[in-house]
């Protein structure tokens, strides 16, 4: 990304045409008003960079229509510089035309034209250079179809452009039969790249000239005379010239430069050539020459070479006195970061254009229509004068940010990233600075509006995805504090170990053939995360649609299960511009955590993922997993929604963003805690609800503290054992993990179970209706031996197991007969024969184990019998008698005999 | 045309109260989920999001001396979720089968829908048919006459309705508590039990498309 130098931010407004009130598309529903449409057109401008363009850097919709374009932006234009005789000076005029041409035949390279040439939007950054400027203007509004005021200025217009008159919108059509799709019909076809090369022409006249053309002449008069070219049989050049009296100061223009500007005024767009014809002239062969060949710099997931284009900073050798003056280092961030920094810093769009008058409003009264017919079409209205084009470009002062970020040490923006070694046992240390620390720990929605938080937070990411894969150990580490949300997207796509040629895996995927899945996608998207302005304009729809298909086709074991969409939504939103990105994303995503779960047939692997939850809520919370079992509340009814998607279709997308930056660091059993942590949220209420209000209160998810749900989620996690969740339609292992060292330090916390090595010791699969009819989860012997530290902890295979900390507490009971637990048991294990355990009520009958076992009562209760089914009816009496934490040893404790664990029991128990 | 919908409340103290189950069924994307929100909400919503699995709302109506509440599945259109729809309308009292008035294919699947319930549901269950989407009418695929004649070939109450413009969805719902039978037991303790009947016998194993 290049820097932002000494570049302004300008900010500038308009407003998009407003459809005639109450008016519907064929579907019977509201037509996609024409902000959002422009809104969703916007995003790729942000990818053009070009040294001769200024970059576009946001968009924002607001009340009435109205749009709000932050730009790059430099003070000094053509139009002032027209009236110097600067441009008489022939290599001046030679390299104006140069610049602006590189500019445009870089837009046309990238599909774009722009059609809004005027010495206006010809700026000169502070080294004079030419930055071409509301280049966008004619894509994001197609054409100039969804705005009232024509685009581009009429005497730079080319006679072409002129004749076809006002571009409108003359049909719209949203067919059912293929979903909600908008199809408009402009009223003529869009101008091309020759339109501009005329543009240039003029402008280059005016230059050379030295005054505006046909100053004392009036639009009509202009618009008669442009038009007029096209009935004359002499040359346009001729004529303009003849009006001002140039023909021979033109005449001693050198004949390259001549022709340069005669071919560009060529009448006929069909013979007119284009930029980038002009650019081979040799009257730029000069400048050619001395062009610095321009790459756009480092991007992630690229699969050029990463140092063919290395860009070396110029290296001034400068006095003292230039060292001792500050750097000025913000300037080295990119435009698109400055911009979000100065946001974080109170930076107001609209507080800035009203104190320019640019958005005024009128009372309401004003605009009360005079008549109005019962279909809501109504007459009489003055026109606003809001919805004119006022070009004007406020520029935003950046002070505020730069006083907050004033004491920030120079050293802060090149963070080190090698310092892991010291800092290794405490996650949330930023290698930055020390204070750091304290606000890591607020609350997110604090951090996330810290200027200076997030500034050291991005920068410390951005030098990180610089080195990706190599430092995704180190992208883990700090995602586990927390991810900013300038980097987000990318975060995510390391975290999903994206890699390789995703631009490449997408292009080649058909997106475009109608299947059989095309109509239930059609339908689902209008009505997936619409309160998104970016997913519900038309571009998003069609960008929505492609990455569905694009994996429905590249799995052909899988099939599109409403949800799907849901779960692409975030992925898409944060990709906008990248689609093959959040592509990419989608699909690591889904093996991760729904692996199996958009299988034709996926009952068996949603029946056990259900069942697996049940006795999950049932080992946290034992009162409530009682009431809902009661109550007949059971997981089928209200968290298939929950695990399909992942939560994206319970929660809005600033909620999801939340909870996935955590889900993505979690193993695929993560999202059951996630689901335990919800109940636990409105756990008072379930509690005192009956069924009807418990399932209501789930069709409309009820507010939920995510940042709470999280913490919980994470907390329920390491207070399971692995094995509980287990489940034999999880990913299998993959044994051979490529190199391990490039691979993020999993602990506890992210590593699958599956992804253990199987022994005898270890979980397997349990028939789905054993799993269905018992309340309380298995556990393995592996994790009864670790988590009881059985056999020392040094020994056991668990290769992840460092620190004791996050480890639960287990007691264990041993429900056998007394004769046969004396014969041998595991260490340490109480003993309270099933037999004799309950009285006729169900409840315990006195005992000293029955009194340890209540001393230990928050622990994990590991329930060790035979082979039979009575220690699992043991673990559901504890259930039932409101113990938490209740499992049980899966097969019983002959599995453990083969270990030597077994001893006889010491008497004094 | 918003929130004029809903339906009366209960009023008298001395009425009787019956609950019923209500299920509806039908293609995706054919207004089920908007019908039930005008019901019970009155609103209507254009970017209604699609329904997984099932979600579940009740509204309750009078009908002269009567309360009659409604628990009501809305169920997800999807054919994939179908193995999932014996589960909510197995014990219901009243179905609403619904499709789109512009689109020739969900009558096809309202018919199939309706052949099921016939097949499988409670043999006194009462089916209404709706058209949904009438403010449409210019893009209009099923002939009213066509749908009416079905209807009455097998007994099912019919309307054509707009969850959009409200019409007729308060009366479909009426007409339905109308022709449910409303003695003691048959509203009241039938309902009592629970929401949703999930005992494993007689539900389609396996396979989710058939
Ligand atoms: N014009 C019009 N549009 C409607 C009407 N009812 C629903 N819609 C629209 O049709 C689309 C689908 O409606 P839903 O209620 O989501 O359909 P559904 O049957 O619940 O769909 P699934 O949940 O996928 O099974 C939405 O965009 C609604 O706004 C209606 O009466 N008239
Ligand atoms: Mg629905």
């Amino acid at each position: 990304m290049a820097s932002i130098g000494d570049a302004e931010l300008g900010v500038s407004t308009f407003c998009a045409a407003s459809h005639q009130s109450e008016k519907c598309g064929a579907n019977g529903l509201p037509l996609t008003p024409n902000s959002i449409r422009i809104l969703g057109r916007f995003p790729v401008l942000k990818t053009l960079s070009h040294p001769r363009l200024c970059k576009y850097v946001d968009l924002v919709r607001e009340k009435h229509e109205r749009l709000i374009v932050v730009t790059e932006f430099y003070k000094t234009n053509l139009a002032a510089a027209l009236r110097t005789s600067k441009y008489s000076d022939t290599s001046c005029l030679t390299t104006l035309a140069f610049e602006i041409l590189s500019g445009l035949a870089y837009l046309n390279s990238r599909g774009f034209i722009h059609r809004n040439l005027s010495p206006q939007n010809i700026l000169f950054d502070t080294k004079g250079f030419v930055k071409l400027a509301n280049y966008g203007m004619y894509y994001m509004t197609d054409s100039g179809a969804d705005v009232s005021f024509p685009i581009g200025l009429l005497k730079y217009m080319s006679p072409e452009v002129l004749a076809q008159g006002r571009v409108r919108v003359t049909s719209i059509d949203r067919e059912y039969a293929t979903g909600w799709k908008e199809t408009r019909q402009l009223s003529h076809a869009p101008s091309s790249c020759k339109t501009d090369v005329w543009s240039l022409g003029i402008m280059l006249l005016e230059a050379f000239l030295g005054s505006p053309l046909w100053p004392n002449l009036t639009l009509q008069q202009i618009i008669h005379k442009i038009l007029a070219f096209a009935k004359s049989k002499v040359d346009p050049i001729v004529l303009i010239l003849s009006d001002h009296h140039g023909e021979e100061k033109f005449a001693l223009l050198p004949n390259e430069i001549q022709s340069l500007i005669s071919t560009c005024l060529t009448l006929s767009p069909k013979q007119r050539p284009m930029p980038i014809d002009l650019l081979s002239s040799s009257v730029f062969n000069a400048l050619k020459s001395k062009e610095i060949p321009y790459s756009n710099g480092f991007s992630m997931f690229s699969t050029n070479l990463r140092c063919q284009d290395l860009e070396i900073p110029e290296y001034v050798e400068g006095t003292e006195e230039d060292h001792a003056k500050e750097e000025d280092l913000l300037s080295e961030r990119s435009i698109h970061e400055v911009y979000y920094l100065w946001r974080l810093a109170g930076g107001d769009l609209v507080g800035a254009l009203t104190k320019a008058g640019l958005v005024r409003t009128r009372p309401p009264i004003t605009k009360i229509a005079n008549f109005t017919l019962d279909d809501g079409e109504f007459f009489g209205e003055g026109r606003d004068r809001s919805t004119l084009l006022d070009c004007t470009v406020v520029i935003l002062s950046q002070d505020q940010l730069r006083q907050r970020l004033k004491h920030v040490e120079p050293a802060a923006f090149y963070p080190l990233l090698e310092e892991e070694k010291n800092t290794a046992l405490h996650l949330p240390i930023s290698p930055s600075s020390g204070d750091l620390t304290d606000t890591s720990k607020l609350p997110l929605v604090i951090k996330e509006r810290d200027v200076e938080y997030q500034f050291h937070r991005a920068i410390l990411y951005e030098r990180l995805l610089k080195a990706y894969p190599y430092k995704r150990h180190h992208i883990w580490k700090e995602a586990r504090t927390d991810i900013p949300p300038f980097v987000r997207a990318e975060i995510w796509a390391a975290l999903l170990e994206v890699e390789g040629d995703i631009q490449g895996t997408y292009d080649a995927i058909d997106k475009e053939t109608p299947t059989a899945t095309d109509r239930q996608i059609e339908v689902d998207i209008p009505r997936c995360h619409q309160y998104c302005e970016l997913l519900s304009s038309p571009e998003g729809h069609e960008k929505f649609k492609r990455v569905l298909k694009a994996w429905v086709v590249s799995h052909p074991e899988y099939v599109y299960w409403q949800g799907l969409d849901s779960l692409c939504a975030p992925f898409l939103y944060l990709n906008f511009n990248n689609e093959a990105l959040a592509y990419a994303c989608f699909k690591a995503f889904i093996p991760k955590y729904l692996h199996k779960l958009f299988l034709k047939d996926n009952s068996k692997v949603i029946q056990e993922y259900l069942a697996v939850f049940s006795h999950l809520i049932a080992f946290h919370d034992a009162p409530l997993s009682n009431h809902l079992n009661t109550i007949g509340f059971i997981p089928d009814l209200y968290a298939i929604p929950w695990f399909l998607t992942m939560f994206a279709h319970a929660f809005p997308l600033h909620k999801l963003f939340h909870l996935w930056d955590t889900l993505l660091l979690g193993n695929s059993s993560f999202p059951l805690c996630i689901g335990v942590a919800i109940l636990y949220q409105l756990r008072d209420q379930l509690l005192s609800f009956g069924f009807n209000e418990c399932i209501l209160l789930f069709s409309d998810m009820p507010e939920i503290d995510i940042e709470r749900c999280v913490q919980d989620s994470i907390r329920i996690f390491c207070l399971t054992p692995k094995s509980a969740t287990y489940r034999q339609h999880a990913k299998p292992s993959k044994r051979e993990q490529k190199d391990s060292s490039s691979k993020p330090d999993v602990s506890y916390y992210s590593k699958d179970y599956n992804h253990q090595p199987l022994t005898d010791l270890s979980m397997h699969p349990v028939p789905l209706e054993d799993l269905r009819a018992q309340k309380c989860p298995f556990i393995s012997a592996e994790d009864l031996i670790q988590l009881g530290e059985l056999m020392g902890s040094s020994l056991t295979k668990s290769p992840t197991k460092k620190s004791a900390s996050g480890k639960p507490l287990i007691i264990i009971l041993d429900i056998r007969p007394t004769e046969d637990y004396l014969r041998g048991c595991v260490p340490g294990s109480i003993n309270i024969p099933f037999d004799t355990a309950f009285n006729s009520d169900g409840d315990f009958l006195p005992s000293p184990a029955v009194t340890k076992l209540n001393v230990h009562k928050t622990q994990v209760k590991v329930v060790v019998g035979s082979r039979d089914r009575s220690a699992i009816k043991f673990a559901e009496s504890l259930l039932r008698l409101g113990y938490n934490r209740a499992c049980v040893l899966y097969k019983g404790v002959d599995v453990l005999r083969p270990t030597g664990i077994l001893t006889v029991p010491t008497p004094d128990l | 045309m918003a929130n004029q919908g809903g339906a009366q409340r209960p009023n008298g103290p001395q009425s009787k109260i019956c609950q019923f189950k209500l299920v509806l069924l039908g293609e995706s994307a054919v207004g089920k989920s908007s019908l039930v929100l005008r019901f019970v909400k009155g609103q209507f919503h254009e970017y209604q999001e699609s329904t997984i699995g099932a979600a579940f709302l009740t509204q309750t109506v009078c009908l002269d001396d009567t309360t009659v509440k409604f628990e009501i599945w809305d169920t997800a259109g999807q054919e994939r979720y179908h193995s999932l729809a014996p589960m909510y309308y197995r014990g219901a009292q009243a179905a609403i089968v619904v499709y789109d008035i512009t689109n020739q294919d969900t009558f096809g699947r309202a018919k199939t829908w309706v052949r099921e319930l016939q097949r499988q549901a409670s043999p006194n269950i009462v089916i209404a048919l709706a058209g949904n989407k009438a403010d449409l009418a210019n893009k209009r695929m099923v002939e009213y006459e066509e749908a009416q004649a079905y209807a009455e070939e097998n007994s099912l109450l019919f309307m054509e309705t707009s969850a959009k413009t409200a019409m007729n969805v308060n009366d479909i719902f009426l007409a339905i508590a109308k022709k449910l039978p409303k003695n003691e037991q048959a509203g009241q303790q039938q309902s009592r039990q629970r929401g949703v009947d999930l005992s494993q016998e007689n539900q389609p194993s396996g396979g989710c498309c058939k």
